[in-house]
């Protein structure tokens, strides 16, 4: 049952990534490439949430960093654009452990705001700072300057990127799910259930709660470096402190269990701004949207819109409402 | 032999455990005391969820108090909670793989204890079931299995009676029994049903109010006054004796 479901994904996702960026036009394919590298910033938020009970309201700053990073070294080096994507990914996910600290200590609204804080003084220092853009020094940036934005070889135009930014997304999915299978997620499961469960079974809580900020950093930073080469330059006001608030509270409504929670939360924090904009609507009004989505998530959907589409793909597949069905209901409460 | 020594813990003013020793020789012994004696504090401080202010905890020949907890389970030590904690959206399968990730061995020699251990509790039919689809026994069995898995030196086992019917006990009693057989493993066992206690334990420490009442084979413990005074709430008349 679960593998018909996911086949029938992973058959839906390919035809998307073949279909979509031949038929988008214009505008739309480099809102479909942010919205890919904002999904993979939010699968590592929904990850963290779902699989620790942790709450990280620094995954756009993180992106921010991952876009520097990337940024920086395109235009102090002549590496290929996957070493500067690489490279922003171990600085993002370094960072993710530096966050980990005290998350040691922390837990619930404390941890939140603790990363909250994270992510406003990163907004400060985008904002200060700005991103490079090809001057001179290290901060690299200039008013006259706007130097090339090297791309993948095999992505050169915006469709074939759009592509290469999707096949990452599927990389960063997969990465998450090989972590569910294996040591990792077992222990992440027990530190969930209680830290004394974890620490009962010879696991090392801080290990495996920095890992976890580790991964979910490294997903935000690939995405920040994957948006910066999408546009080539980046704008501090798009890694505000409240940025990231809204994407984890998307990541809520998206639903945080299911892998394309993420897809829809991306969707909605990228494409609905950009649909009211294109029928003439304050792209304001998207914020009224969010709002109304996240109580409706929190009082009737606890795995958000992705759980009622799970619901409804059970219910039509024959047999579908299975023992199955009933049990992840359960699980969900509890 | 598991050797307690001056173990002592405080919260602020309050003195939780109290110098407390014992040396416990049998295969199964028990930890017994009326609720606030200090019995679940003993068994977190041999966990190392709570650091102790004084005393050791050796057993063969490893001082436990100066290990990390994860080390302590690498070590071989295994410990039940009262509310047991299966992690529900894993399977049975992966709630004992979630201990042998940790242990040294190869992934054959893991699977091979995993299936032994699975066997001994009678798990072995609900190993691909869901956590969170499990009943109160099998919860209870599976935490058994998650005990004697990984070459286990010592295991505690916090109320496991906790909740299960009569007859559910008395298996679950006979799975303690049988442990010492199958592992090597000493067990220390905390409980409120002195029936339970009084079938498998050999020998049994009293507590009260984080202070030594009694200690030695519980056929005698049960019987001294001092411990039927603590432990039963039974006042003992000096007058009248």
């Amino acid at each position: 049952m679960r593998s018909t479901t996911n086949t029938i994904w992973a058959v839906f996702g390919l035809a998307l990534i073949l279909v979509l960026p031949a038929f988008a036009g214009g505008q739309w394919i480099k809102i479909f490439t942010s919205t890919t590298t904002f999904a993979m910033a939010a699968a590592g938020a929904g990850f963290l949430y779902t699989r620790l009970g942790m709450v990280s309201l620094v995954q756009v700053g993180l992106m921010g960093v991952g876009g520097w990073v990337t940024l920086r070294l395109n235009h102090a080096f002549n590496f290929p654009f996957e070493i500067n994507l690489m490279v922003a990914g171990a600085v993002t996910m370094f960072l993710g452990n530096l966050i980990a600290l005290p998350a040691l200590r922390m837990r619930g609204l404390y941890l939140a705001l603790i990363t909250l804080m994270f992510a406003a003084g990163l907004d400060i220092v985008f904002t200060a700072k700005q991103f490079p853009n090809g001057a001179a020094g290290f901060w690299g940036v200039g008013t006259t300057f706007a130097a090339d934005m090297r791309r993948p070889l095999l992505a050169q135009s915006d469709a074939a990127y759009l592509r290469y930014t999707m096949v990452w997304l599927v990389i960063g999915f997969v990465l998450i799910e090989l972590h569910r299978r294996m040591a990792p997620g077992r222990a992440w499961a027990l530190i969930r259930k209680s830290e004394a469960a974890a620490l009962a079974s010879g696991v090392n809580v801080t290990l495996y709660k920095t890992w976890a900020f580790g991964l979910s950093g490294l997903l935000a930073g690939l995405g920040g470096g994957l948006l910066a080469g999408s546009l080539g330059l980046l704008d501090s006001a798009t890694f505000r402190a409240s940025e990231s608030v809204m994407l984890f509270a998307l990541v809520i409504v998206g639903g945080a269990r299911f892998w394309y929670g993420a897809v829809i939360a991306a969707v909605l924090f990228r494409v609905v701004p950009g649909l009211l904009n294109n029928w003439g609507v304050d792209a304001d009004l998207s914020l009224v949207i969010f709002g109304a989505a996240l109580l409706h998530a929190v009082m009737t959907a606890p795995d958000g819109l992705a759980g009622q589409i799970n619901g409804a793909v059970r219910a039509l597949i024959p047999g579908g409402k299975t023992a199955e069905t009933k049990s992840d209901k359960k699980g969900a409460k509890a | 032999m598991i050797s307690i020594e001056n173990l002592t813990v405080r919260f602020g003013g309050v003195v939780a455990l109290d110098h407390i020793g014992a040396e416990f020789s049998a295969n199964v012994s028990g930890l017994i005391g009326p609720n606030g004696a200090g019995k679940t504090t003993t068994m977190n401080v041999i966990s190392g969820f709570l650091d102790a202010h004084n005393g050791h905890v050796i057993v063969e020949g490893t001082d436990l108090v100066k290990l990390a907890p994860h080390k302590r389970v690498q070590w071989g030590l295994r410990r039940s909670f009262q509310k047991e904690q299966i992690a529900n959206d894993l399977t049975v399968r992966e709630n004992l793989m979630a201990i042998t990730d940790h242990l040294r061995g190869s992934r054959g020699d893991k699977r091979a204890d995993l299936e032994r251990a699975a066997e001994f509790a009678g798990v072995t039919g609900i190993l691909d079931k869901m956590g969170r689809d499990l009943n109160t026994f099998e919860r209870r069995l599976t935490d058994v299995a998650r005990c004697v898995i990984g070459h286990p030196k010592m295991i505690m086992f916090d109320e496991p009676a906790g909740g299960l019917t009569p007859e559910e006990t008395e298996r679950l009693g006979d799975l303690i029994l049988g442990i010492h057989d199958l592992t090597g493993a000493k067990v220390l066992v905390i409980d409120h049903d002195v029936e339970l206690i009084e079938r498998i334990c050999a020998e049994t420490l009293v507590l009260d109010f984080g202070k030594r009442v009694a200690f030695g084979p519980t056929s005698e413990v049960l019987r001294d006054p001092a411990v039927q005074a603590a432990y039963l709430g039974i006042e003992v008349e000096e007058e009248h004796a």
